[in-house]
């Protein structure tokens, strides 16, 4: 069996792995589902904008992230539960067994987050379905990255429980109240420093919800550059995360623990 | 009564050192509120709600307090599942002193959990009377173990299957929190989710606190009579059940 086909074995497991936790499905359905049609609903009746149309596409960014975070779930799970000997075992490197749980991590959050863009397109109806086939290749390198930090948040916290999620609930927290998913930059302008505004415009959720915003729903000409702004805000998470897994790896094949 | 004492501390301990999850929690509670909190607060248009951070405030304290109540039922199951629970039957302590340990550290955790984000709360609303904030507190308890008994009763389907339980009580906490007063007023509440809300205990609950702490009345459909009937009777009702699964059901149960 070659490496490629051991990537896409190992790969497929974790990727089926996530969507047979029913308890984590019950979670995520249950609270996306819930914005979409009941908070996103409901504070539409007492806010400045039509907070329906601007909250439901960026649900769809936020069961990417969340989806995608859940590779740190797993990962960590794999160093606790000591199934990542058995991977190293098997005849397939250690950048094969980063590279499968990247690419499972990416493709379980866009297929977890198309299946809340389906529902959302149901309850309001989209301007440029076009616009979102060309978005998906860059939602899946964006939950890649996701999946990145949330590797070197598992690789740093080894097998402590408690510090592993303690960290992923803050990094959730932080990257998504610091970002235009729950509100437009202009209010966010009008509150927090310019530091803080200029990480908020360069998180990339807000890239990714604003995209989702203005091309697939309202309609508007994708421009290259947002796209590329994705790539850019994607790229050196997955970077991050693969290095310090792989290195968490190696340090496990050295010393038979972390 | 030592003997309950040193049961809620054996466990207890083990989440104190390090005291993670509860630095998180306050953590998470500063930044939803004075960062999500308050910018949601500049969209609202809305002059029925005075000030929207001040709301939330209170709905994230209730929130906090619904998560530690559903913690302590599902930490049962837990312990139930990882072989714990074989090892508490066999102590030499009556059943209700069982129950009463795994109720006062669920309190304890609860008022761990709240003296920070409480404080803050209510510093941040001010204008208050001991007694607002005495009655505060006391209904928040009522309201945490009464969700606390809640998950303690639906463990009977933990011992069929844990996965299905916590697949169970984990969607319809998120369920309970969204159709109800916690985030937003009953009145902004679409018509046909109103009578949902109606069943939920947080509406209850967070809609007497607010009372309590002297937000406008007007935004609270029911009678504060009714709210503290409906959050004695859940508290009572549910532990009452917990005690009778603990007395007749678990004996036997298979972990694992």
């Amino acid at each position: 069996m070659t490496e490629v086909s051991c990537i896409l074995r190992l790969a497929r497991n974790d990727f089926s792995y996530f969507f047979r936790t029913k308890w984590l499905m019950a979670v995520l359905l249950s609270l996306h589902l819930s914005d979409m049609l009941v908070v996103a609903y409901t504070y539409a009746n007492f806010m400045s904008l039509d907070y329906f149309k601007f909250f439901v596409p960026a649900i769809v960014i936020m069961g990417l992230f969340v989806a995608a975070l859940d590779t740190g779930r797993r990962i960590w799970l794999a160093f606790r539960e000591g199934v990542i000997q058995y991977y190293l075992s098997l005849p397939i490197s250690v950048s094969g067994i980063v590279l499968a749980y990247l690419l499972a991590g990416g493709a379980a959050a866009l297929v977890y987050s198309t299946s809340l863009l389906l529902i959302a397109l149901v309850v309001l109806p989209a301007q440029a379905i076009w616009s979102i086939l060309v978005l998906m290749p860059f939602l899946f390198i964006l939950a890649m990255g996701l999946a990145g930090i949330s590797a070197s948040l598992a690789a740093v916290a080894s097998t402590h429980g408690e510090y592993f999620f303690a960290y992923q609930s803050i990094v959730q927290l932080l990257l998504l109240t610091l970002s235009t998913v729950y509100y437009p930059i202009e209010t966010v302008q009008k509150y927090l420093p310019a530091s803080v505004i200029s990480l908020v415009s360069a998180n990339p959720l807000s890239q990714a919800a604003e995209a989702m915003r203005d091309f697939a729903f309202a309609g508007n000409p994708i421009q290259g550059s947002v796209l590329l702004s994705i790539l850019l805000a994607s790229v050196p998470f997955t970077a991050i995360g693969a290095v310090s897994y792989v290195s968490a790896l190696r340090q496990v094949q050295k010393k038979g623990k972390l | 009564m030592r003997d309950v004492l040193r049961l809620v501390w054996f466990d207890l301990k083990q989440e104190l050192r390090p005291p993670v999850w509860i630095m998180t929690e306050w953590l998470v509670f500063t930044v939803q509120l004075f960062i999500y909190g308050a910018l949601i607060t500049q969209l609202v248009v809305s002059s029925k709600i005075a000030n929207y951070q001040e709301f939330y405030a209170i709905g994230f304290v209730v929130m906090m307090t619904f998560d530690v109540g559903s913690h302590t039922g599902r930490h049962f199951v837990e312990h139930a599942h990882e072989g714990l629970l074989p090892y508490w039957l066999s102590l030499p302590i009556s059943r209700t002193k069982l129950f009463l340990a795994i109720t006062l550290q669920g309190g304890t955790e609860l008022a761990l959990m709240l003296a920070v984000p409480l404080t803050v709360t209510l510093v941040m609303i001010g204008n208050l009377t001991v007694l607002s904030i005495f009655a505060a507190i006391c209904a928040l308890f009522c309201l945490g173990f009464g969700v606390a008994g809640l998950m303690l009763g639906l463990s009977f389907i933990a011992f069929k299957s844990s996965d299905f339980y916590t697949a169970i009580v984990t969607g319809l906490s998120t369920v309970i929190i969204r159709f109800s007063t916690v985030l937003y007023p009953l009145i902004f509440l679409p018509v046909g989710y109103r009578s949902v809300a109606q069943l939920s205990p947080l509406t209850y609950g967070s809609d007497l606190i607010r009372l309590i702490i002297g937000f406008d009345p007007s935004l609270m459909i029911y009678n504060p009579a009714i709210a503290v009937a409906v959050l004695a009777a859940l508290a009572v009702g549910t532990l009452g059940l917990g005690v009778f699964l603990l007395q007749r059901l678990v004996e036997g149960v298979k972990s694992g």
